[in-house]
């Protein structure tokens, strides 16, 4: 197992290292800059500067090269479009345990209440129980999740003003330098981050949990006059656990990097919104630590489900060389 | 024996009663006075409640709070937040005349080659030191050092003399020449005669000299660091997230503020503005942070509506333009074809509501010097289907017939502003029979296409406003230089002499009319619409700033930074919801 890891941790290095190649030139190609701002742009002379003080005027090659040497030591260079212009791990490292939290509480009530509900609808198949699962899961994955982010402001912050201080969902006081383990400041951003994966987490819990139950194996166990609380935890859920964890684990790098429209909607100064907004900007820098910040978290997460198939099924094993 | 234990005890408990009501007094701020001893307005809400917050965009790429450092990406960049650590040489008042800021008095030399500014004796710095024009001279050095790569520096090429060579490297900025003669003496030496340099020393609080030299520039981003010779000192600082300025105690310049903080909070400007405005969570709202539909809720609500303060903001005009250089827009037939065939008249009163625009048949908005206030310029390019269609078939597309598929192309609009220029293409389609798509691009790309030489944008719909109050700035994107590929070179020349003329001011004007004359009819531009700008104030908020102008207009007019000083919250606010009272 443990040469296993290592292999998948080298081929990971490989992975990041050709992201880190196809999307600087790719944002390089982009037409626009980080500097073509303005009414009037920018006089050559000026642009010059720019490029100069930004070490943007050095060929691609060794702008790549001065990145890569930088980023085996963690150092991204220094963001265009953050004040100050610090470093981009400063940044990140800011910013991001306000979006960790957003998104722990996010997986925690998603995959939580998801799959129970999942596991109830597929119990009650057909049922008022399972219509509304179904109907509440359909609406959690066409609802984008800015249109009820608008919706819960408008219902919970302006029009009753819930809580004893309404503003907090206008403007929630949420800030790298003062963020409470818990607070319910982070009740309508994980509220609203949570739906959508709550309604796939409990679609594909159902799916799998009912497919489960109509096996063979699981009527054979009824007919062995094994208990339901048995027949569940050893046969039903171990088995529908390996599609679930399929396609539900990968879905944790996105929730704990953070959504720009539930950052920007409430106001919640996190780490999501530089995802998009380093794009537009153009903040190089910026955008690589990113991109290899997100390609190290899916190859992790990746690891991670090979690893528990091998917990859940005991026909999966690994041995040898990239079999698992 | 008990009368004198009667007085003894007398005695004692005045004292008592004095010492327990004056004690906490001393050295207490009364509710009704500002830090600096003066009494608030009559109608002004105590002191702690003289507070005011706006909206920041969390989106918006941002560097510094100083326009020294940066223009393009200043914190808070529409709320009024950066540059309050400092005053601007001059300042404009409701009319937009050129008004003493922290210089008292300004002159040109003989020559006109140079200006010298005296600066108002006893200024100084939160930390004590004085303000000099030192400190002026050094944050115009640090502007021009080709490695600060300052984004704001065209405004003085061809201007400041040296200017261009030091942004080049092939001067020092030491050899700029601007230059403190003594502490309160500035002078400007100008490329020659510049009638309207004053004009553009508007926008740029100083940074400390000594700060600037120990610190580096950042030192505005640190409450530690920061020290102000303006109305407010910064207090708070995290970037994205919240940015709050106080009243400056030692300020002693012209606009003291009533107000004792200033915050910006960061959230979704564009889609929340208005929302956290009606929750009470902030006092002002920029018109773009209004979408359609809000402005309906303003309009039907009287107390909205007689807070809501339109403005000329700064005389912006919506537009669209060619390349000039290449078919089909190089035959000026074409042009005026298509200029014809916009509906202006239609796309205000149906589209963009009369309310938000004025339909623009020149470039210059009303008001703004020079500009047509006669309407001589409308019949150029007003609108006349027939007329348009006759001159696209002289130019050898009869009915459309061969004109080639156009792109209009956006830079980043809005929705609702593209929903202009969507109008314009469909009413210029729809009378010349020609096809017109239009294409929202991103901002970087569409200035990245349109500054390009030879251009890559051949047809496409931007918007400009001032930069300072003279026709040199707005004329001057027209000119063959600037960020347009059209070329009329009695235009440039026109340009070109009006901004070096000094001594006869109608002349200069007259040789901005017609040069604006001539980009009219060689449609340089198609011009859509002058935009009528402005903001919603919560009802409490009050001030001279209010002052209605010398057209009756009252409201927060561009360049009036003179209003932080005159703004304060009424004790109506006692009677509102909102984040001062919860």
């Amino acid at each position: 197992m443990t040469g296993y890891i290592i292999r998948r941790m080298v081929a990971l290095f490989f992975v990041m290292l050709m992201v880190s190649i196809i999307v600087f030139v790719l944002m390089n190609a982009v037409p626009g800059g980080p500097f073509s701002l303005g009414e009037r742009g920018y006089t050559p002379d000026a642009m010059a500067n720019l490029e100069r003080k930004y070490g943007l005027d050095k060929p691609l090659l060794e702008r790549y090269w001065n990145f890569l040497s930088g980023a085996l030591r963690l150092d991204f260079g220094y963001s265009f479009a953050v004040a100050g212009n610090p470093p981009v791990t400063d940044v990140i490292l800011r910013t991001w345990p306000v979006t960790l939290h957003v998104g722990i509480y996010t997986i925690v009530l998603s995959f939580g209440l998801g799959s129970l509900m999942g596991i109830v609808a597929a119990y009650r198949r057909n049922s008022w129980l399972d219509n509304a699962v179904t109907f509440t899961a359909t609406l959690g994955i066409t609802l984008p999740n800015f249109i009820i982010a608008t919706f819960f402001l408008l219902i919970f912050g302006f029009q009753n003003g819930w809580g004893q201080d309404p503003r907090k969902w206008i403007i929630p006081p949420l800030s790298p330098d003062s963020l409470p383990l818990l607070s319910w400041d982070y009740f309508l951003p994980v509220l609203t981050y949570a739906l959508a994966p709550l309604a796939l987490v409990a679609r594909y819990t159902r799916s799998s949990v009912s497919d489960a139950l109509s096996a063979d194996y699981v009527r054979t166990a009824r007919a062995k006059g094994l208990s339901h609380r048995a027949i569940m935890f050893r046969h039903v859920l171990r088995n529908a656990l390996i599609p679930m964890v399929t396609v539900l684990l990968p879905q944790i790098p996105n929730l704990l990097t953070g959504s720009l429209f539930i950052e920007v909607v409430y106001g919640i100064p996190g780490l999501g919104k530089f995802f998009v907004t380093s794009i537009f900007n153009r903040d190089y820098p910026m955008i690589m630590g990113l991109v290899l910040l997100i390609a190290f978290f899916w190859g992790l997460t990746y690891l991670l489900t090979d690893i528990l198939y091998t917990l859940i099924d005991p026909r999966i094993r690994i041995t040898g060389r990239g079999s698992a | 024996m008990y009368r004198k234990l009667s007085v003894l005890l007398l005695m004692l408990s005045v004292v008592l009663w004095v010492s327990v009501i004056a004690v906490p007094m001393i050295g207490a701020q009364d509710a009704n006075q500002d830090i600096y001893g003066r009494d608030l307005p009559e109608d002004a809400a105590p002191y702690d409640m003289q507070v005011w917050t706006q909206l920041c965009d969390s989106t918006r790429q941002e560097t510094s709070l100083s326009s020294v450092v940066t223009v393009y990406q200043r914190i808070c960049g529409d709320a009024h937040i950066f540059d309050k650590f400092g005053d601007s040489l001059v300042d404009l008042d409701e009319n937009l005349n050129l008004i003493p800021g922290a210089a008292e008095s300004w002159e040109p030399s003989e020559d006109g080659a140079s200006w010298t500014f005296k600066l108002r004796p006893g200024q100084v710095w939160s930390d004590g030191t004085p303000l000099t024009a030192a400190d002026y001279v050094a944050s115009y050095r640090f502007m021009v050092d080709p490695a600060n790569a300052y984004d704001f520096v065209w405004m003085w090429q061809g201007t400041i003399r040296g200017w261009s060579e030091a942004v080049a490297g092939e001067i020092t900025p030491e050899e700029m020449g601007m230059e403190a003669v003594d502490d309160l003496t500035l002078v400007v030496h100008t490329d020659g005669p510049r009638p309207y340099l004053p004009g553009t020393l508007y926008f740029w609080p100083p940074l400390q000299a000594k700060a600037l030299a120990e610190l580096g520039p950042n030192y505005v981003l640190d409450p530690a660091t920061s020290v102000s010779s303006g109305p407010f000192i910064l207090t708070e600082f995290e970037a994205g997230n919240r940015v709050v300025v106080q009243a400056n105690p030692t300020y002693n310049g012209y606009r003291k503020p009533f107000l004792s903080e200033l915050r910006g909070i960061y959230g979704d400007q564009l889609n929340g503005s208005f929302l956290a405005f009606q929750n009470g969570d902030v006092d002002r709202v920029n018109y773009v942070h209004i979408s359609p539909a809000d402005f309906e809720v303003v309009a039907a609500d009287p107390v909205l509506s007689a807070n809501y303060r339109p403005n000329f903001g700064d005389f912006r005009t919506d537009y669209l333009f060619f390349d000039t250089y290449n078919p089909p827009f190089d035959n000026q037939q074409v042009r005026l074809a298509f200029a014809k065939a916009l509906d202006r008249e239609s796309i205000v009163a149906n589209v963009i509501g009369s309310q938000f625009g004025i339909p623009a048949y020149s470039f210059l908005a009303p008001g703004f010097p020079a500009s047509d206030t006669e309407g001589a310029l409308k019949p150029i390019q007003a609108y006349d289907c027939d007329a348009a269609k006759a001159l696209l078939a002289e130019a050898g597309y009869p009915d459309g017939a061969g004109f080639p598929a156009q792109e209009l192309k956006l830079r980043g609009e809005s929705e609702s502003r593209a929903n202009w220029f969507i109008a314009a293409a469909a009413s210029i389609s729809d009378c010349l029979n020609v096809e017109i798509t239009v294409n929202n691009m991103e901002f970087s790309a569409f200035m990245e296409s349109i500054l390009a030489r030879p251009t890559t944008l051949q047809f496409g719909a931007v918007s400009y406003g001032m930069d300072y109050l003279d026709p040199s700035n707005m004329l001057g994107v027209w000119v063959s230089t600037g960020r347009h590929s059209w070329l009329n070179a009695e235009f440039d020349q026109l340009v070109q002499d009006a901004n070096v003329l000094v001594g006869d001011p109608a002349a200069r004007l007259a040789m901005y009319q017609e040069a604006e004359r001539i980009l009219v009819e060689d449609v340089g531009g198609i011009f859509l619409v002058h935009r009528i700008q402005g903001d919603l104030f919560q009802p409490f908020i009050a001030g001279e700033c209010f002052r209605p102008d010398a057209q009756g207009v009252s409201a927060l007019h561009w360049g009036n930074d003179w209003c932080w000083g005159s703004f304060y919250i009424t004790n109506g606010v006692m009677d509102a919801d909102t984040y001062r009272n919860r």
